[in-house]
């Protein structure tokens, strides 16, 4: 390359010269050295002597010598004229790999002429090299590999050499493409000693590696074992065989082997201790395997004592272990027919297949015997994994053993308990938690020390049943992982039963998540009651289906028009909160966000006004704009107690002020059957704007809000707001308090007209009334399918007894339907149940409606009295609201009382059409 | 021939420097000059095969035995049980490297003829192995002070290649040859296995000893 570059300069120097005087000569000077090689770093002199010849010609001697570097220039700092004819010039530092470097002079007023040129190369000489090897490939030739060292950018010739004692073998001269190898020519003599060294040279040295002495075959790399096969033994299912055929070098050198095997499928090898392989053979058991299983198995082989290199590996073989008798019993458990006939039980026996580790081999069937005290035994073959037997209330024992071609496993025994068997015993300290992707279950052993446990787990849902998958444990494990697919974000129901020699301990439950989620829905927030500085606000639970979580807590975000929003954390043990310190006469926007361990979400907002004036005001406004006719009502009003009489006669005051303007209207809900129908689908206002009606906003005292929820179609609605009309009309005059009540049943003659007629002569007067009206009715549970018109009257008398359970009731209802049997669960999701009962699953169906009976008394409990002085309070706002609107100022008063449900519905961000709403036609409704 | 055995020890002038890595004594050495001896009996083992296959029949055939006719030059290997016995170390050794040295010459002659690639090819590398064989002897004999036999004048290999031979003679002196070479094989690793055996009790002592201290 240099050469041609070389040529090429002189070439046009000569071309030019040639132009310049017309004659072909040669070049005017020459540079000396003509082909130089540098060390990179180094410095460099090169020498240009001018031929007299042409000096003549063009009149210049050494010091018009003009050197350049390609395009540049050289500084005359760094020339040195030796003579008249002669200049060189020294480049300090050569970095460059190629530099073209010509000598010039200046003719005839300073135009450069090319006199000769040359090609600098520089780079490194070569370094030492270093962990020089060799390899044998068994009937191949010797290769030997090194590390060349740095790179030196010169064309370095790798020469590998080697030799006896005796003899000199030829050089192996590397190939271009892999200068840090070469496979020598011949083959290599193994038991005698050779020597190998390197040599690297290019132009700027030569240097020798260390030198290596061997004998080749203790560089040898055997060839691969082959034809390797394995055969299982019957009389051992613990052993295989494998066979192969070694390579030829087993006639040379003695070998040694690397057997590995895994379990076909599984990834990482076990391997057979060396140990054992250490000298040459063509077969070997492999022992400790497991029954029926398959095994994978590969092997290598190097010399003996470990001098040379490993074969590649064989090909991979397999093989099956025989067969053997199962090594464990199934996991076994049973499940009693809830739905037992007198006498006698049906029982489902269930048990897990063993895993094939444990199974040792093809399943054939499972054999169960049942006995019973004193009676002889009952045997049954089985193939599948379950039995369902008729037994009688007797204790049973029943055993199972799983059978394959070999033998049977041991029994696996249970206990059925007679009927009367008393469950004790539970585990402690029941803890579920998430860990590693895994749920994992742990307990404290219970003083009794059990023969194993039974895990049973089911996914909590208002969706589905629950329907639980299960799982066996040793007596001595107290902490294990569910066993099973489980899902994230759903409530899992984990029930542990410690299981005795004489039956079942009593089942713990415990809820848990495998990882839980934010709630894929948040709350939804409404006004329990509005004041004119404050607001109780209410919300329900949210459906364990939406909470993928356990709920922490609560924030509520609420705001005015205009106003920074103000957020308030709230326990999630709470469904309702008081907003305090509210601005009257103001717009305020209130929403909920409910949160688990892995976030929150938002719920609906919600709107709501405050009124303008406080209760007191209004009344006092309400007494002073209306006509009295009943004196007794004026004082209760000023009493400042809010209690319940107050309300009450305060209620009747404004329901007989009411009177004069609007005519009275039987109540709907006494008599509102179809609703009560269980056929009836209990309706769920899932429609945000629909869930903003709640109760609170519709107790308007009167009766036409007590359904407010339940929103019939309007034109009935109407007309029988009509009927209200008239019959208040019809029956004015002789109303009381009471009065009220029987009016509404005798709107219209009906069935229960005599029972009601009956119930409101044994009330009380006003106490009854409103109390009833308000709650009463809605939280009666159906107990039978079909109503007469009797029964609904009974909630007058049912909340005469207990007043606050209704109430509560009410409030709980929320005017959704009967709360659905997880809200149990959900106030207890964090606690663990503690079940007498032997099948905790099949109880729960059986019991539901015991739960629902205790829920509604835990309510009780955790509400108790500020609930039914709530209940009380948003009555009073409710009434408040409507008397608002006898404001002095107020024209038209007759006309403004009317609509008053309707304004008070407004300030809370209601649509107009609910008062019509209100107004319960269900009672009157042809049956 | 007297060129060939010189040319085969005239490359032997360096034998002390088998021994350049240290003085591990000459118990490794004869242990891998015996291991030499069974490996060439190996190779010789398929190279006798093809060449003999190569030579036809009845060369080739599993139960020929001829006289042996005119390979009186080739060293013999078999010796009287007693003599054999009584053999001293150097002599011992001095035997089998002259066998070899005339061995080798005969067998590059052998070498020449082959008319297969394949042949030629295994035959040198035969000759190479051999050749190592003689260097790991003479490694040996200069480890224990043993000087390397002179060729003596009149006493060279006479094989020579040419017309005095018939076709079928010349294959027998090269079924002689390999007969021979088997067979002094044979004989060098009885001779290395005694010479190793001779060695290395003390070796074994020391290593027993070292065992020992391991544990």
């Amino acid at each position: 390359m240099s050469v041609l570059q070389t040529w090429l300069v002189q070439a046009l120097f000569i071309f030019l010269i040639t132009g310049s005087i017309g004659v072909l000569l040669d070049p005017c000077g020459r540079i000396n050295p003509e082909s130089p090689v540098v060390q990179l770093g180094s410095n460099f002199t090169a020498v240009c002597v001018l031929k007299e010849r042409c000096m003549d010609y063009f009149h210049v001697n050494a010091n018009f010598i003009v050197w350049k570097m390609g395009h540049f220039t050289i500084p005359k700092e760094q020339y040195t004229i030796i003579n008249r004819t002669a200049a060189s010039v020294t480049l300090t530092d050569v970095t460059s790999l190629n530099i073209q470097l010509t000598c010039n002079i200046l003719t005839f007023g300073q135009i450069e002429q090319n006199v000769y040129g040359i090609t600098l190369i520089s780079g490194l000489p070569p370094e030492k090299p270093k962990n020089l090897n060799c390899i044998v490939n068994e009937g191949k030739k010797m290769m030997c590999y090194w590390d060349p060292g740095r790179e030196t950018y010169l064309e370095t010739n790798f020469t590998l050499k080697s030799e006896w004692a005796t003899e000199k073998f030829a050089d192996c001269k590397t190939k271009r493409d892999t200068p840090t190898s070469c496979t020598v020519d011949y083959s290599p003599v193994y038991f005698v000693n050779m020597e190998v060294w390197v040599e690297a040279a290019n132009a700027l040295g030569k240097v020798t590696s260390d030198h290596i002495n061997f004998d080749p075959v203790d560089k040898v790399k055997p060839n691969t074992p082959r034809n390797l096969s394995v055969s299982n033994s019957e009389e051992l299912s613990s052993i295989l065989k494998l066979t192969w055929i070694n390579s030829n070098i087993k006639n040379v050198i003695r070998l040694k082997y690397d057997i590995q095997y895994r379990t076909k499928g599984a990834s990482t090898w076990s391997q057979i201790p060396p140990e054992d392989t250490a000298s040459t053979r063509s077969s070997f058991t492999v022992q400790d395997l497991k029954p029926f299983t398959e095994y994978v198995f590969r092997i290598r082989c190097m010399k003996e004592d470990g001098k040379g290199f490993w074969s590649d590996w064989s090909e991979e073989a397999s093989g099956i272990t025989y067969e053997d008798r199962p090594s464990n019993t199934p996991s076994f458990w049973y499940k009693i027919d809830p739905s037992h006939s007198h006498g006698h039980r049906s029982v489902q026996l269930m048990w897990k297949t063993l895993p094939p580790f444990e199974a040792n081999g093809k399943i054939l069937g499972y054999e169960v015997t049942l006995t019973r005290w004193k009676s002889r035994l009952q045997n049954y073959t089985v193939n599948d994994t379950k039995l369902t037997v008729n037994l009688t209330n007797d204790r049973y024992i029943v055993t199972l053993t799983a059978r394959n071609a070999v033998g049977r496993s041991d029994a696996s025994v249970l206990t059925i308990p007679a009927c009367d068997f008393q469950a004790t015993h539970p585990v402690m300290d029941l803890k579920a938690f998430p860990k590693d992707n895994m749920l994992w279950v742990e307990w404290t052993t219970p003083s009794k020390s059990p023969n194993k446990y039974i895990l049973e787990w089911c996914v909590l849902s208002d969706k589905s049943p629950c329907i639980p998958d299960w799982q066996q444990e040793d007596g001595t494990v107290h902490h294990t992982y569910i066993r099973g697919y489980l899902a994230e974000s759903k409530c899992y129901l984990i029930t542990v039963t410690p299981v005795y020699a004489d039956g079942p301990g009593s089942p713990v439950s415990i809820k848990a998540y495998l990882k839980q989620a934010p709630p894929s829905k948040g709350p939804t927030v409404r006004t329990k009651k509005v004041g004119k500085n404050e607001a109780v606000l209410e919300w329900d639970q949210l459906p364990v289906d939406v909470q993928n979580g356990f709920i922490r807590n609560y924030t509520i975000f609420y705001r005015t028009n205009i106003g920074n929003e103000t957020a308030v954390n709230v326990d999630s043990s709470h469904t309702e909160y008081t907003l305090s310190s509210l601005t009257s006469d103001t717009l305020y926007m209130v929403r909920m966000a409910a949160y688990t361990d892995e976030g929150g979400k938002d719920g609906p907002e919600f709107t709501f006004t405050t009124p303008k004036f406080g209760e007191i005001e209004a009344i006092v406004v309400c007494l002073l704009s209306i006509p009295i006719d009943n004196s007794s009502g004026v004082l209760f009003c000023f009493n400042k107690n809010r209690d319940y009489s107050l309300f009450i006669t305060c209620s009747s005051f404004l329901f007989r002020i009411k009177k004069h303007i609007w005519p009275n209207v039987p109540d709907p809900s006494k008599s509102h059957i179809a609703q009560w129908s269980p056929h009836t689908p209990p309706r769920h206002n899932f429609n945000p704007k629909d869930q903003m009606y709640s109760d609170g906003n519709f107790t308007d005292v009167s009766v036409v809000e007590i359904e407010a929820n339940d929103k019939k179609s309007f034109p009935e609605d109407l007309k029988s707001l009509e009927l209200f009309k008239k019959e208040k009309v019809s029956t004015e005059g002789h109303s009381s308090g009471i009065g009220g009540s029987s009016c509404m049943s005798s709107s219209r003659p009906s069935i229960s007209s005599s029972d009601e007629n009956e119930s409101a002569q044994n009330t009380s007067s006003t106490v009854q009334y409103s109390t009833v009206v308000h709650s009463g009715y809605r939280h009666q549970v159906p107990s039978v399918q079909v109503f007469s018109r009797s029964e609904s009257t009974q909630p007058l008398l049912d909340s005469e007894e207990r007043p606050e359970d209704l109430q509560l009731v009410d409030n709980v209802d929320g005017g959704d339907g009967i709360l659905p049997r997880q809200q149990y669960f959900k106030q207890n999701c964090s606690q663990q149940e503690t079940s007498p009962d032997i099948s905790h699953f099949e109880r729960s169906n059986q019991v539901s409606s015991v739960n629902e009976e205790d829920f509604v008394r835990l309510k009780q409990q955790i509400s108790g009295i500020p609930q039914s002085c709530g209940s009380g309070q948003m009555k009073m706002f409710q009434e408040v609201s409507a008397a608002d609107a006898f404001g002095p100022d107020t024209e038209g008063q007759g006309e403004r009382f009317k609509t008053a449900g309707m304004e008070a519905v407004l300030d809370e961000g209601m649509p107009k059409s609910y008062l019509p709403q209100t107004v319960r036609q269900g009672g009157y409704m042809p049956q | 021939m007297l060129a060939c055995l010189c040319t085969v020890l005239w490359h032997l002038p360096a034998v002390p420097a088998l021994n350049r890595t240290g003085d591990p004594g000459p118990g490794p050495s004869i242990q891998k000059t015996y291991d030499l001896t069974r490996y060439l009996e190996h190779q010789l083992r398929s190279l006798a095969g093809t060449y003999l296959n190569y030579l036809g029949p009845p060369f080739n055939e599993p139960d020929f035995n001829p006289p042996r006719l005119g390979a009186d030059t080739l060293p013999r290997a078999t010796v009287n049980l007693e003599v054999w016995r009584s053999l001293n170390d150097k002599l011992r050794l001095t035997q089998n490297y002259e066998a070899y040295s005339h061995l080798l010459c005969y067998l590059r002659g052998l070498n020449r003829q082959a008319a297969t690639a394949e042949l030629r090819h295994s035959l040198a590398h035969f000759c190479t192995s051999l050749q190592g064989l003689l260097g790991s002897i003479a490694g040996v004999m200069a480890t224990l002070g043993y000087p390397l036999p002179q060729p003596l004048p009149g006493t060279e290999p006479t094989w020579t290649p040419g017309p005095a031979h018939s076709d079928f003679l010349q294959k027998m002196d090269d079924f002689w040859l390999l007969k021979e070479l088997q067979t002094w094989l044979w004989r060098s690793a009885k001779d290395f296995n005694r010479l190793k055996k001779k060695m290395q009790p003390p070796a074994a002592a020391v290593t027993l000893h070292l065992e020992a201290h391991g544990f």
